[in-house]
């Protein structure tokens, strides 16, 4: 009960501080799903074909080759005529990227002879290299059927020039891509409830401290666990107001994404992100209790800062962790928190099974550590020091 | 009712080199007592162990060894009920500065036991005793230092404890402030409280304690009224008597024929 009171004052008197506001309910939720999040899906469509898409594509001496055009155009080519200075249009980034057609082009095809044609591409340029990929694979394929053709005309079977057929079979449940951004994921969450909680608990327990009114407030006829508790609840609310935030602009960020051009079965629409939400809610607890824990050892405000911005790291190392070695979901990584929300998100965006027995280790494992550092913090604030 | 008896406590300090710690006495022997109606001064130069002495009657700290009594319940056994009996406003007490005069009063009532209601009568009754009507209502930042002294003055009060105990309270008061606290505080007392005030100001104690209780080196050199102190000390002026008092010279030793004359101020 005298944890309760301790609780709605902690949340009240932090919910007037701007500097507690914008952590838990800007930066966590909106601004860092919108910061990794969307120069994720800048960088992906950025290098993914769209073979859809039209592109423009200056040409020089277009009526060289009719028939290269009209193949170009129907695969969603817009040719245009190119300007004087093709070069500097290209470095100048006036026009994305051009092709120069010589006057002996369609002479030499005649003559069965090689065919020159230059392409100008601005390598500094990530469109331009974009659409010179596009066009490099269109002629690619221009010139695998006039290959054919050619052979075929001498009765030479087009297939004997093609001695290894090498076939690239992907056998991981998911593109690589896929899980990257599937990893982003947790990453995002576990981010967010951090900075949620993070100025609330340094302001409730080292910032207590610092401006002295905690020994006051030691001094009341209550336990030192209720104080704790309270203050471990209103850590642990602002963390869930950051997490439940962060699903939705998630879910606002993701329709922009263009999973078509990922592989793998990726998915993120609502229901995946709530069974993401549940799977990762233990954390907060976890999480809530971990700050607090942290922020009572400290003296000040400022020591407080400086170890949770280390602490900040910690939910990165799983992420390394699963992008250098690819680690098995185990019964020992699923009792781990984070490394074990990790993996299970992993599956849940990749629309993988996932095993009962794991999410149930994940979840007690998770909350048993939580528990263990909330006892820790009463440990801590039974101690003399606290108030030295 | 305050009961002190042989009170001690070290703390372990950071000393010089790593890993290395050294002990530090801060309390040494304090036995001293304080009755009901009266107001006790608990006197001593800036880290004589008067701090270190609240807190440990205040349960924030363990004692070492000694033992103490509030009202008969002993501070090592009943943590819960020595603090219902106890108000206790520590030396630069804060206040919540995001919450008003009146939430801050009120959080403490509610972790008093009071319930919202007597909670709220509670803090109305003491924002007239304590002339704090006027700023009740507004966000504690930018209170003057007599302002923030008063709220936490009502926080200490709120529960209607028996025995209050204030840490160096007059601290950062001007001087108008220092005597609406020193009116205040001869009320409660007089309402039958039983009153620790600690100061190194002797000035201060002289104008408001009836008992007065001197520390130096974390252990009490003399605990009398101040005519008493005057008369064993041989020293009429009553900052000379502490200097003495807190000095080298043991007490005791006072000259032959010293003034018992009334209070000088």
């Amino acid at each position: 009960m005298k944890a309760l009171i301790v609780m709605y004052k902690e949340i009240v008197d932090n919910l007037r501080d701007r500097q507690t506001f914008f952590y838990a309910l800007l930066f966590g939720p909106v601004l860092l799903p919108l910061i990794i999040g969307g120069s994720l899906v800048a960088s992906f469509k950025q290098f993914a074909i769209d073979f859809d898409e039209v592109t423009e594509l200056a040409v020089v001496n277009e009526q060289a080759a009719p028939n290269l055009i009209a193949y170009l155009y129907s695969n969603n080519v817009d040719v245009i005529t190119a300007p004087e200075e093709v070069e500097a249009a290209v470095r100048s980034g006036k026009i994305k990227i051009a092709l120069e057609i010589p006057d002996e082009f369609g002479e030499q095809l005649r003559k069965a002879n090689p065919a020159p044609l230059t392409l100008y591409v601005n390598d500094a340029d990530k469109d331009s290299t974009r659409a010179a990929r596009k066009i490099n694979a269109l002629i690619g394929g221009y010139k695998n059927t006039i290959n054919s053709l050619r052979m075929q005309h001498r009765g030479i079977d087009p297939t004997v020039f093609k001695s290894i057929e090498l076939t690239e079979f992907d056998v991981s449940e998911d593109g690589s891509s896929g899980q990257l951004i599937a990893s982003i994921l947790p990453f995002l969450f576990i981010m967010s409830m951090i900075m949620g909680g993070f100025y609330l608990a340094i302001d409730t327990t080292a910032g207590e401290r610092e401006r002295m009114s905690l020994e006051p407030l030691l001094a009341l006829p209550l336990d030192r666990a209720d104080v704790v508790y309270g203050k471990f609840g209103a850590t642990l609310c602002f963390v869930l107001m950051s997490s439940c935030l962060t699903v939705i602009s998630i879910y606002g960020l993701f329709q922009f994404f263009p999973t078509e051009l990922i592989s793998g079965g990726l998915r993120f629409d609502g229901s995946t992100l709530v069974k993401a939400f549940l799977l990762v809610s233990p954390l907060t607890v976890f999480l809530s209790a971990a700050l607090i824990t942290v922020s009572a050892y400290t003296r000040s405000t400022k020591e407080a800062q400086t170890y949770l911005g280390l602490m900040m790291i910690v939910p990165m190392a799983p992420f390394f962790l699963l992008q250098f070695f690819s680690l098995g979901a185990s019964t020992w990584s699923m009792a781990l928190p984070m490394l074990s929300q990790y993996q299970l998100l992993e599956k849940v965006v990749l629309q993988d099974d996932i095993n009962s027995w794991h999410v149930l280790l994940s979840v007690g494992g998770t909350l048993l550590a939580g528990l263990l550092l909330l006892r820790l913090a009463t440990k801590l604030y039974r101690r003399d020091r606290i108030l030295m | 009712m305050i009961n002190a008896e042989q009170l001690q406590k070290a703390f372990t300090k950071p000393g010089s080199g790593l890993f290395k710690h050294e002990q530090v006495k801060a309390v040494q022997d304090v036995s001293f007592s304080a009755a009901d109606g009266a107001v006790t001064g608990l006197l001593g130069p800036n880290g004589a162990g008067k701090s270190t002495t609240l807190r440990m009657l205040a349960t924030l700290i363990q004692a070492d060894s000694g033992s103490a009594t509030i009202d008969g319940l002993d501070i090592k056994d009943d943590l819960l009920k020595v603090r219902q009996q106890l108000g206790f406003m520590p030396h630069n007490a804060g206040i919540y500065p995001r919450l008003s005069a009146r939430e801050n009063i009120t959080y403490y009532a509610r972790l008093c036991g009071l319930d919202k209601a007597k909670a709220h009568s509670r803090v109305n009754e003491l924002a007239e005793q304590l002339e704090m009507t006027e700023f009740l209502e507004r966000r504690a930042t930018g209170f003057s230092q007599g302002q923030r002294t008063k709220v936490a003055l009502a926080r200490a009060l709120v529960h209607q404890p028996q025995t209050i105990m204030l840490d160096e309270p007059t601290n950062g008061l001007d001087v108008m402030a220092t005597r609406g606290l020193r009116a205040i505080i001869r009320e409660l007392a007089n309402q039958g409280h039983c009153i620790v005030f600690s100061s190194h100001i002797m000035q201060e104690v002289a104008a408001l304690c009836d008992r007065v209780a001197i520390i130096a080196n974390g252990t009490i050199a003399i605990e009398d009224d101040l005519d008493g102190i005057r008369r064993r000390t041989g020293f009429d002026d009553l900052e000379d008597a502490f200097v003495e008092a807190i000095g080298a010279a043991p007490v005791g030793a006072a000259p032959v024929g010293a003034a018992l004359t009334g209070v000088s101020e």
